[in-house]
């Protein structure tokens, strides 16, 4: 039997994307038009606050996502209020949750993609742009009122910005967010706070301070045993404790690309792993481990075994985000008093600055490709149309997120009366029902709602220990928003062979550091390693990708 | 198999089923009880020593095969504390079933498992018919192109269209949301091919030709002759088929857009990458926490556990066709 290894497979999709480039070659893009054959089941006038509904009934094809959370149930009423509201129903492919990538990757270059393809992250697009199978929106947003006037209501224009090609445009609609959401942070047991006494730490060295007491009353255990290690490892934890030190490790270290770290003093990109700041940042955590904070498996141990260390009160402090908590809080059970919460993001150097970058803005949630076939549809007006209601006016997400009012809920999110149904229950704001939103009806389901829109919508959504972290990070300020570089086809394959090596040098050399099995004294050495691997040319060409831009659509 | 006699050795001089087998080595007329003298030659202290550590190696080997398999099976049914601080060897420890109760309790599972059935069923039925007559024809050194033949079933070993190209034929055929989709484009495995080919091609000759001076025509004695007589290789190809249809998920996973049509490796794949990268599941922590640390080991013995099953009716084959070319060598 043939089991396409993973190479075969970009193999194939390599050359599947290059077919559909030369053949996109020979038609160069033109103008956008949208003409009159486009207009079938559009409506006449649509604008903010227009319920979308289309003149007569329209089935599009979607990529519809399976989460085994709550599967695929064709009979959802979702599926039965959005006929009745919009006129539109779904000609869905079903994909499982775990390889959703791989068969939108296969549909899309075989030239056989859905029209609406969701659950798109940004940079997911990036693969498909050469071939000309996705609809460059950017072209098309004059079709979609809601989206525009959220894009202009919350400044949004310049984090669109990232996501423009090096042709200028953008092919896919992301999900909005009016303000940078910062959900990561570290745990820690909160009844052994109180214990010892110590107050709730704010700043890193309050948490080493914090870890250093309860090391004192528990010599033999490690305060913090981390999760979160696949595929990035310390990827939480590094990714905070270097955005408080104005550096890029862990999970933000893609951020914008392969180490490619935006430097806003100075205007230009730099590489990450070999900042001054990425040095003071490893030299931190290394003093931690020295002190016995911090276990030695930290950065390595699967996300179940650093768990069971927290739950049998062998560790207290771990990495968090507002679902973890609550389920941690429940495996504690076991320990009797054990609590556990969200500490607010511990400050560093640079203060009151979120590790979130305010990119996160568009990019927490998941966006949405639309087909290029779709705009030989005569339906092309209405598609748009649909999207924009169902995806970014206020009325859409409310529906997508939260239901009907009077059947999954009641009250109003405006004036803060908004509260499921008695018999309905999600993510335990309403632990008596018996209903599962997602599960028995379909709404907040990931392919339709992310965490996207209105401050006030997403806090609908929090329990009030979480909103009293919210409340705490909405004033602090977030890191520069690295501007567009797009990159040609050669130079993001080139870039890509260098930035995989050099992150994985920097990757490993950096849990070397931390775990004192590199002195720190070799750090110059370490440098010139990323040097030879071509650190530099990698940000030159990032650089050199900016100023192009640049000069071209500024 | 050497191993057997070895380790059986000490129980040799005392019990019956000992003698019986004394009996069949030769000694039929001696009284039952009358052990060890001349049961057979008496073995040089070098051949004992070459035993002793033959049955040791030997059961070392199926140890190492074993464990892993006695291991997940401990796993699937033990509690996630214990999963957790690795203590599980041999024997369920904390004896739970929460994981196999998530997993069997979901009728989608059902579905699934039936259309793993169904389609391993069909696609080797599929597979073993055009292979098998593609090796029978390839057998015969006579067949006018038979180089091209062969030459085409190799050229599919080395190069293939990839994935996309192999999409978009898929497609356009119209048997996506199709068994077609699963059966068709392996039906023919060119290494299963080419061993059956070399099975053919050392069949007897006179056979097939004394069929035919009675009067039998090609496809009466490929029925009636040659299948009759090719029983192990075909056992042996209807497993090796019928093992990659039953694991394989991928081609399930692509051709089939809607989940009531997915196979159960493709329910399974999607759960454990569910619960092992994200927390949403709607379950209790601890339930969550449990399935999490053993829905791999519950996956492989639901998964693992009905086809081996399936080795014991073809296991005769086996040892009939070995036994087969040994008397007649």
């Amino acid at each position: 039997m043939h089991q396409p290894s993973r190479r075969q497979f970009l193999a194939g999709a390599g050359a599947g994307a290059a077919a559909l480039a030369l053949a996109a070659c020979s038609n160069p893009p033109s103008t956008p038009s949208v003409s009159s054959k486009n207009q079938v089941g559009a409506m006449k006038t649509y604008d903010v606050g227009t319920q979308f509904k289309a003149t007569e009934p329209l089935t599009f094809s979607i990529a519809m996502l399976s989460n085994p959370a709550y599967p695929y149930n064709a009979n959802w009423p979702f599926f039965k209020y959005l006929k009745q509201m919009t006129n539109v129903s779904f000609n869905p492919t079903v994909i499982p949750y775990a390889d959703y990538a791989t068969k939108t990757a296969t549909m899309i270059n075989a030239g056989q993609a859905p029209m609406i393809i969701p659950k798109t992250y940004p940079g997911g697009e990036d693969e498909f742009v050469a071939g000309g199978a996705i609809l460059p929106v950017s072209d098309y947003v004059d079709l979609m009122p809601n989206f525009q006037q959220k894009v202009a209501e919350w400044n949004l224009q310049s984090n669109l910005d990232t996501l423009r090609q090096s042709d200028g445009k953008f092919y896919l609609l992301p999900s909005l967010l009016q303000s940078v959401w910062q959900d990561y942070t570290l745990g820690v047991r909160t009844d052994i706070l109180d214990k010892l006494g110590i107050p709730t730490p704010t700043t890193w060295t309050g948490v080493q301070s914090m870890m250093l007491a309860m090391k004192k009353e528990y010599p033999d255990k490690y305060p913090l045993s981390d999760r979160w290690n696949q595929p990035t490892p310390g990827g939480n934890f590094l990714n905070i404790l270097s955005a408080a030190y104005g550096t890029a490790a862990g999970w933000g270290y893609q951020d914008p690309g392969n180490g490619a770290y935006w430097d806003a003093s100075s205007g230009s990109f730099v590489f990450a792993g070999s900042m001054p700041q990425y040095k003071a940042m490893v030299t931190f955590a290394n003093e931690m481990y020295n002190q016995g904070l911090i276990d030695p498996e930290s950065f390595t141990q699967a996300d179940a075994i650093a768990l069971q260390k927290l739950t049998s009160g062998k560790s207290f402090v771990i990495s968090e985000n507002a679902q973890y908590v609550v389920t941690d809080q429940q495996a504690l059970a076991a320990i009797p008093g054990a609590t556990i919460a969200k500490l607010p993001l511990p400050q560093g150097p640079l203060g009151k600055k979120l590790a979130e970058n305010a990119s996160n803005r568009i990019s927490s949630g998941g966006g949405v490709m639309v087909s290029s076939k779709a705009l030989n549809s005569p339906n092309f007006t209405a598609l748009m149309q649909f999207l924009d209601w169902l995806y970014y006016s206020d009325a859409g997400q409310m529906f997508a997120k939260w239901g009907v009012q009077g059947v999954t809920y009641t009250g109003s999110v405006a004036d803060g009366t908004f509260k499921l149904e008695p018999d309905v229950d999600w993510g335990g704001l309403n632990p008596a029902g018996k209903k599962l939103l997602d599960v028995d009806y379909g709404f907040f389901n990931g392919v339709f709602v992310t965490y996207t829109g209105s401050t006030q919508l997403l806090d609908t959504q929090f329990p009030p220990a979480e909103l009293a972290f919210q409340k705490t990070m909405s004033s602090w300020a977030t890191s520069p928003l690295p501007p567009p570089a797009p990159l040609t086809t050669e130079q993001n394959q080139q870039v890509t062979l260098t930035g995989t090596t050099l992150m994985d040098t920097v990757q490993s050399q950096t849990l070397q550091f931390i775990l004192g099995k590199r002195p720190l004294s070799q750090w110059d050495s370490y440098v010139s390693e990323l040097e030879t691997q071509g650190a530099s040319k990698l940000v030159s060409t990032y650089n050199q990708a900016y100023s192009t831009y640049k000069t071209k659509y500024a | 198999m050497v191993s057997k006699p070895v380790v059986s050795k000490p129980a040799v001089t005392e019990s019956a089923p000992a003698s019986t087998r004394q009996g069949a080595d030769g000694q039929a007329g001696q009284p039952k009880r009358k052990p060890r003298t001349r049961a057979w030659p008496r073995p040089t202290r070098g051949y004992r020593v070459f035993q002793v550590i033959n049955a040791i190696i030997l059961t070392l080997v199926v140890i190492a095969v074993l464990f892993p398999f006695l291991n997940v099976l401990a796993q699937s049914f033990s509690a996630e504390r214990f999963i957790d601080a690795g203590q599980i060897t041999l024997w369920p420890r904390g004896f739970n079933l929460t994981t196999y109760g998530h997993v069997l309790s979901d009728p989608l599972f059902w579905n699934n498992y039936r259309n793993t059935v169904f389609y391993t069923v069909v696609a080797t039925a599929v597979a073993m018919t055009v292979t098998t007559c593609y090796a029978y024809v390839l057998s015969k050194k006579y067949l006018r192109g038979r180089k091209l033949l062969i030459g085409i079933a190799l050229f599919t070993m080395f190069f293939n269209g990839g994935i996309i190209p192999n999409y978009v034929l898929v497609s356009y055929l119209h048997m996506r949301d199709t068994v077609w989709a699963i059966a068709l484009p392996n039906a023919i495995n060119v290494f299963n091919l080419l061993v059956m080919k070399s099975f053919f091609e050392n069949m007897p000759a006179e056979l097939e030709e004394a069929a035919a001076v009675d009067g039998m025509d090609t496809y009466r004695i490929l029925w009636r002759i040659v299948l009759p007589l090719s029983k192990a290789v075909i056992a042996t190809m209807t497993l090796f088929y019928a093992v990659a249809f039953w694991n394989s998920w991928f081609a399930a996973f692509l051709y089939m857009d809607n989940q009531g049509l997915f196979t159960v490796t493709v329910y399974l794949r999607n759960i454990i990458d569910s619960v092992t990268s994200v927390s949403n599941i709607q379950q209790s922590a601890g339930t969550q926490v449990q399935i999490a640390a053993n829905i791999q080991a519950v996956a492989v013995v639901l998964v693992a556990v009905p086809i081996l099953f399936i080795y014991p009716f073809i296991q005769r084959y086996f040892v009939s066709g070995v036994m087969l070319g040994a008397v007649k060598g």
